[in-house]
């Protein structure tokens, strides 16, 4: 591992700067715990490392109909959000399965986003409640839907002078319930064979008005199981409803056999655990009824 | 590649060091500071053997650069002990035999420590969350649930004889 450079900017500005003189060759550090192992690999060999950690991007902000992460939020600072616990569920899930603690201490949301693995934990659920990125460079920035900026594994649509500033994920509807389902190895420290996240909201008839099913490690990107979502739309829930959308979402997926799990093996277990997280979001929205 | 000045607290102490931006907090303390109580175990962050406190939490000291540390507090293994006495974490490591080999022993016991930081009557799941990224390959955990559970004990009746003064 060789890095020339290093430097800390004090503020976004400076930082983007950084980003537009240099392009690819200055990469944005955050937690670094995936990072490292990339340069130590020589799969990146930055000329210069740019630190967020003075930029104060692990800022949580909720508004009405919008909450606002940094991209440096911490996924321990998710967990230790009663707000995220309450609202997004199946994220606050998704960290506390995610490595163990000393990783969870360090490791970030803009990060898990960044790499752009077909297995990041965090990117079903985001996607299941409809995040939306903001990419800043200097002067301007955009805002995009989390699902279309990944382009195969370890590749998204980030220009060579933006950084990835913010995650922004709209309120649900009143009747919303999510799951999120890991499939590992082991319970801590384990890289998923599959996971994912449903979400269900029902209008006041009790017919589905709203389904995501966000899926990763079962295709080049994470991906949305759309043809098995339409299958839930405008529905009445019924297990029988449930398993013939799970079944759905096998057609859609595209794993592949590597050290961790074969094709079929990721295959089987598609159905199998969309078809139990879409159970288990229904046994939500029943028990938020009640609560209700 | 040039070097950088990097300033710190270690153990309650102000250090100021010069290192490579390459280099991590794990070989620093290491090598630089001569604290060779944590330990090199998988240099990728899963075995949890270099784990320190790094402002007040737990984090693997192989996955942090040395410059990301400027102007943090580290607590390492070195630093349970106060005035000679041992932690009692590290105390009832001891009783239990919580080890053999003793090279997670390090790490294991800051993630133990941290724990007990912030929660002096944990459940065993939560202890076991608490060593989640913490492998060790001889000894197995349930003695180290113990350990921690007779350090929780010790504690909370600590805390409980200076409330009664």
């Amino acid at each position: 591992m060789s890095i020339p450079e290093y430097t800390a900017p004090t503020t976004l500005d400076e930082a983007l700067g950084i980003k537009k003189e240099r392009g690819a060759e200055a990469r944005v550090i955050a937690g670094a715990t995936d990072l490292i192992l990339r340069m130590r690999d020589k799969v990146f060999s930055p000329s210069v490392l740019i630190d967020l950690r003075r930029l104060s991007l692990d800022g949580i902000a909720l508004s009405d109909n919008e909450m606002r992460l940094g991209a440096f939020v911490s996924l321990s600072k998710v967990l230790e959000s009663a707000e995220i616990e309450q609202l997004f569920p199946a994220l606050a899930a998704g960290c506390r399965e995610f490595a163990g603690p000393p990783i969870r201490n360090r490791a970030t949301l803009g990060g898990n986003i960044v790499n752009a693995s077909p297995a990041a934990d965090l990117v079903p659920p985001l996607i299941a409640y409809d995040a939306n990125i903001v990419l800043s460079s200097s002067g301007s920035e955009r805002v995009l839907p989390l699902l279309e900026f990944f382009v195969e594994p370890g590749k998204s649509v980030i220009e060579p002078d933006e950084i990835l500033t913010e995650i922004r994920l709209p309120v649900m509807p009143p009747c919303s319930a999510a799951t999120f389902i890991k499939l590992g190895q082991r319970r801590s420290m384990a890289i998923s064979l599959v996971n994912l996240t449903t979400r269900l909201s029902i209008d006041e008839s009790g017919a589905v008005s709203d389904a995501r099913i966000a899926l990763g490690a079962v295709a080049p990107v994470p991906m949305r199981a759309v043809a098995a979502e339409q299958v839930l739309l405008g529905q009445e829930l019924s297990e029988e409803l449930l398993s013939r959308a799970a079944q759905k979402a096998r057609e859609e997926v595209t794993p592949i056999s590597d050290v961790r799990a074969s094709d079929s093996y990721r295959l089987e277990m598609t159905e199998v655990l969309v078809r139990r997280a879409l159970l288990a979001t229904w046994d939500e929205l029943g028990r938020n009824a009640a609560d209700g | 590649m040039a070097e950088m000045e990097i300033k710190f607290d270690v153990n309650g102490k102000q250090v100021r060091i010069s290192a490579g931006p390459d280099k991590t907090l794990l070989h620093v303390l290491r090598e630089n500071l001569g604290l060779t109580g944590t330990k090199d175990g998988c240099s990728s962050g899963d075995c949890g053997a270099c784990v320190v406190m790094l402002d007040d939490r737990p984090v693997n000291s192989c996955m942090v650069l040395a410059p990301q540390a400027e102007g943090s507090s580290v607590v390492t293994i070195e630093g349970l002990a106060s005035n000679g006495e041992l932690h009692p974490v590290q105390r009832t490591f001891g009783e239990t035999w919580a080890f053999q080999c003793g090279f997670c022993t390090p790490g294991m016991l800051v993630s133990c420590y941290a724990l007990l930081e912030s929660n002096d009557n944990p459940t065993r799941e939560e202890i076991l969350t608490a060593i989640a990224g913490n492998f060790c390959r001889c000894t197995g955990y349930q003695a180290v649930v113990k350990a921690v559970e007779q350090a929780a004990a010790e504690l909370r009746a600590a805390k409980g004889g200076a409330g009664n003064d």
